[in-house]
């Protein structure tokens, strides 16, 4: 680690006068545990996936936040998705139908649900995280109106369909690929969450995990 | 094996890149080791959503998240949204533009800043600026894969890089001030 002072009065760089950080040795070692073992589970039967990357993250002894773990989905859940992605698409296709109220305020769209639900959805404004809120509209799932709070992410749209669901407890973050639009479903204070998007996956993951943390 | 193959040759050569952001993002070695692995695993599961593009910013992308996902559960206070509006003040010199002089007080304090004066100040800069000097200094990457790693606009790049240019620099005036 060199203590050299600049070179030329006040010239600081970053570049030089700043440490780049490498991975150490032990880092590499356990992340390619971890992703061998990813890769070996791929080839195994779903259900077991989730216990078996456990045991390596257990195996390198280090800790595990949020992990997001594919899990065998129930038939009910297949079933919402194909739902929910149907609302999605269809909006999408009616011209000028995207939103029944075009806001990026929350406080203009949270109004507008107010009466016309049963209950209250979560309106939230995540442009500081690069997910500006576009508006709301009313859709059709599983007996019941639903909330859909569209936002979005550069080019892409993302709708996030809000309903409650009496059960106990939440349920973690599960995401899944259908027809080529990335899906995420989670349940949060009483509420149950699907968010759809034609943008990759990895998007969809952010925005939950924005929504989640709030 | 196909798939796994593929991932070592393509996303594993870059895991100084990952570390050396998620360690400029997390401030600790402990955690930046926990978020590297985190969003490698991570990584593997989205591989298929890697096109014909760089895999670098695809990869930092994601220790970006993952990074995020950890302050925010764990130092939420790190995660404030910034205001990207303020302008930028015309006469503050930015970093590498100090007038030379020997005679100027501020200009031989600054001779004496040491790589852990440097550190210092990036690392107290707030995080959304930290991480733009980050990827640009340190990673060389271009403002538009910034833009697309922080999911900003590239005129925000831009700003924050100078604004954060300005306020290192003012950092570590302050700094060697009080050192002195």
């Amino acid at each position: 680690m060199s203590h050299q002072l600049p070179r030329e009065p006040g010239d600081i760089e970053i570049a030089r006068d700043a440490t780049y950080y490498r991975a150490p040795a032990t880092l590499r070692t356990s992340v390619e545990t971890l992703v061998g073992a990813a890769a070996r589970e791929e080839a195994r039967p779903r259900m077991r996936r989730a216990a078996g990357l456990a045991a390596a993250f257990a195996a390198v002894a280090i800790v595990t936040w949020n992990v997001a773990l594919f899990q065998a989905a129930p038939s009910r859940e297949d079933m919402f998705a194909h739902e929910v992605l149907a609302a999605h698409v269809r909006s999408l296709m009616a011209p000028g139908r995207m939103n029944d109220v075009e806001s990026t305020d929350q406080h203009t769209v949270k109004p507008w649900f107010a009466g016309k639900l049963d209950f209250t959805p979560p309106v939230r404004d995540l442009a500081a995280d690069g997910f500006p809120l576009a508006g709301g509209r009313l859709d059709y799932v599983d007996g019941r109106t639903v909330a859909e709070m569209t936002y979005h992410r550069r080019l892409h749209a993302v709708g996030l369909f809000v309903w409650p669901e009496a059960a106990e407890g939440d349920a973690p973050l599960k995401q899944r690929t259908l027809n080529g639009f990335s899906m995420a479903t989670w349940r949060q204070g009483g509420m149950r969450y699907w968010a759809v998007t034609d943008a990759a996956p990895t998007e969809l993951t952010h925005f939950a995990e924005l929504l989640e943390a709030r | 094996m196909g798939r796994h193959s593929e991932f070592v040759r393509n996303v594993m050569p870059h895991m100084d890149a990952a570390y050396n952001l998620a360690r400029w993002l997390t401030r600790n070695d402990d955690d930046a080791e926990d978020v590297v692995q985190e969003a490698y695993v991570r990584a593997f599961r989205f591989f298929d959503s890697l096109k014909d593009e760089d895999s670098r910013p695809w990869l930092l992308a994601i220790v970006r998240n993952s990074a995020y996902t950890w302050l925010r559960k764990n130092r939420p206070s790190d995660v404030v949204p910034l205001d990207d509006t303020a302008p930028i003040s015309e006469d503050t010199p930015t970093l590498g533009h100090v007038a030379p002089s020997d005679s100027n007080p501020e200009v031989v304090l600054l001779q004496s800043a040491s790589r852990k004066l440097v550190n210092q100040a990036l690392e107290d800069l707030p995080v959304g600026f930290r991480e733009v000097l980050v990827m640009r200094e340190l990673e060389d990457l271009s403002y538009k894969e910034i833009a697309s790693v922080a999911g900003i606009p590239i005129g925000t790049v831009m700003s924050r890089l100078s604004r954060g240019r300005e306020m290192l620099r003012e950092a570590l005036e302050l700094r060697l001030k009080r050192a002195s």
